[in-house]
């Protein structure tokens, strides 16, 4: 599966990959996370635990399983670490909380490995089964900067028995933390449905399917029907482009059913543009990955307007099929965006449609920008890199207490 | 004692410090305590991560003053070059004393974006081939990575603690002084790695 990989990362870097893990032979590691279908991580774990298999580290992946209670509890839970608000953690939640950790722990077995990735809060409390001779390692993928602080209390209840833990970026992690702190961008993985290469007729075919002009601009958000994500903003936007520029607006989403709002934002954006002929609000299945993939390719534009994001993958999705993003300044999309380089960071609504103009206007600095984005992706935000850092890591906690 | 070529290669994670600053004040007083392969990782960032892309200043330690509008001292700090230097404690002297004569207290001010010191965990793995002959060691680079060739002609400086680079001191090592300079004097912040990659084989295969 590795070698499928060369034509974008070359061979050294593959080379170098089974090298790495040459000094990680024998090794058991384990991943656990809440579950296997839906989400980055799934996403993620899906190729990483093959990949380290492949490499000859035995590699398991086990889901924590819990019911709604705890789901919701949890949920609310990961809302509190982004941002403090008003509904705190009862003691009941977090006595609910041990009580299916502890089932859990009757399920997974940890002892037979030799390192342990804990993904997000939910399993957080598997610690509790930590053999001395074992590395923990909690990958935390919430931006947790400004933690309400009974939610970070709650966390700091586990962490501090873990070895090490990771976040996206610098800017997630709290002041107050004490393990060894890694920082690792996620990743987009280029053999995904949502990112192969497609032919120009396809593409074509895709968006004429949902009534867009293949040979009008188009500028193009993909992006859940959140407030966060300001749609309304991108639309506002939009108009003042509009008023110069002869384009078209997609806005590409769907239903996430973790989200009960989706369904009300998305109606209120229909209300929003009446009956605006050159604007398309189109909620497609959630397994839509290749119509995604063709709006992305199909695209002028890319913009990713969001208020607040957690890393933000969809810029990079967008930066590896060579389109230049504007983007807000805020989350991992700064840490995506060069700005003037691969696209550019954009504070407001007037400053989103000026550079939209800009590159609507200049097909030139487009393909310069595209170009350089992609190279981007190619070197920080793919999926081998991803698996090089984990495999670095390991060898780096393991080495540490020798 | 047989004189031949190691090929190796460099990785890195990088390693929040858990250092944070806001202003130029905090920024001088954190470089002067903060872990010396975080100025490894800030100084050299750019040619590692970025190399392919073009970028406003040669290492991070500058965009952050350039972003938060102090143009000088970027300016200064960026033609600090970390190549000249194969002790880290030197070269954060360097910056201290760049920062520290060229900022004026009257600026200080709490900064939008903060700074965030990060180091690099690095691993220097050997990969598993040699080269006796000019021959081999053309063959060895052209099937190089690009982290190889970042180790052998940027960072190994200071793990031998010089500024020759480990190719230039391996061809000295079998005569071939002048193909030693050329690849010495190479520059590698307007270009990128892998166009410093054909530029050496293109030294190593030209008379």
């Amino acid at each position: 599966m590795l070698e499928k990989y060369i034509p974008f990362v070359r061979e050294e870097a593959i080379d170098e990959l089974f090298i790495l893990s040459k000094k990680l032979n024998g090794l058991k590691v384990l991943h656990v996370n809440s579950t296997y279908k839906g989400g980055g991580v799934a996403e993620i774990l899906q190729r990483l635990v093959p990949f380290m298999n492949e490499l000859g580290i035995k590699t398991d992946w086990k889901v924590f399983k819990g019911d709604e209670k705890f789901f919701s509890f949890t949920k609310n839970l990961h809302n509190l670490l982004h941002l403090p608000f008003e509904k705190k953690i009862s003691s009941e939640e977090f006595v609910y909380y041990l009580k299916i950790t502890y089932e859990n722990l009757k399920e997974i077995n940890t002892e037979n490995y030799d390192v342990i990735f804990i993904h997000d809060p939910q399993p957080m409390g598997l610690i509790v089964n930590k053999l001395k001779t074992q590395k923990w390692i909690w990958r935390c993928h919430i931006d947790t900067s400004t933690p309400d602080p009974q939610a970070w209390n709650f966390i700091e209840n586990f962490l501090n028995s873990y070895d090490a833990c990771i976040f996206h970026m610098p800017e997630f992690v709290y002041e107050k933390i004490e393990i060894p702190t890694y920082t690792i961008h996620p990743s987009i993985d280029p053999l995904h449905p949502k990112n192969i290469d497609l032919p120009e007729e396809e593409v074509k075919n895709t968006v004429a399917k949902f009534g867009i002009d293949p040979e009008k601009p188009l500028i193009l958000q993909v992006s859940r029907f959140d407030r966060l994500k300001d749609p309304f903003g991108v639309v506002k936007a939009f108009k003042l482009v509009k008023k110069r520029y002869d384009c078209q607006l997609a806005l590409v989403g769907s239903f996430a059913p973790d989200d009960p709002e989706g369904e009300s934002v998305y109606k209120e954006l229909l209300d929003f543009i009446c009956d605006e002929r050159d604007i398309f609000v189109l909620n497609l299945p959630p397994e839509s990955h290749k119509e995604v993939n063709a709006f992305q390719r199909g695209a002028t534009v890319v913009v990713q307007k969001s208020l607040k994001e957690g890393f933000g993958l969809v810029v990079s999705e967008a930066m590896w099929k060579s389109k230049p993003v504007v983007g807000s300044n805020v989350g991992g999309i700064k840490r995506q965006i060069v700005h003037g380089i691969t696209g550019y960071l954009v504070e407001s609504i007037e400053g989103t449609a000026m550079r939209i103009r800009q590159l609507l206007a200049n097909k030139y600095l487009r393909e310069e920008m595209g170009f350089h984005a992609k190279e981007r992706v190619k070197h920080r935000f793919l999926i081998i890199r991803h698996l090089r850092d984990y495999l670095l890591l390991i060898y780096k906690i393991l080495n540490q207490s020798s | 004692m047989s004189n031949h070529f190691v090929f190796k290669s460099e990785l890195w994670i990088p390693k929040y410090t858990g250092i944070k600053v806001y202003s130029v004040k905090e920024f001088i007083d954190a470089l002067k305590v903060v872990d010396k392969f975080s100025i490894f990782y800030h100084m050299f960032i750019n040619i590692f991560n970025y190399h392919n892309l073009p970028t406003f200043y040669t290492n991070s330690l500058s965009y952050w003053f350039y972003k938060n509008g102090h143009l000088l001292l970027a300016e200064k700090l960026s033609l600090v070059d970390p190549l000249d230097y194969f002790d880290l404690e030197e070269l954060r002297n360097t910056l201290i004393n760049v920062l520290e004569e060229n900022y004026d207290e009257s600026w200080d001010r709490k900064e939008k974006h903060p700074f965030y010191f990060i180091t690099a965990d690095r691993e220097v793995i050997e990969l598993g081939k040699f080269a006796h002959t000019l021959d081999e060691f053309i063959e060895g680079i052209k099937r190089s990575s690009i982290n190889s060739i970042f180790y052998h002609f940027i960072t190994s400086r200071i793990e031998n603690k010089t500024t020759i680079n480990d190719y230039s001191s391996w061809l000295y090592s079998i005569g071939e002084v002048k193909k030693a300079e050329k690849i010495n004097k190479l520059d590698p912040y307007p270009i990128t790695l892998y166009e410093i990659k054909k530029e050496i084989i293109r030294i190593l295969e030209g008379k």
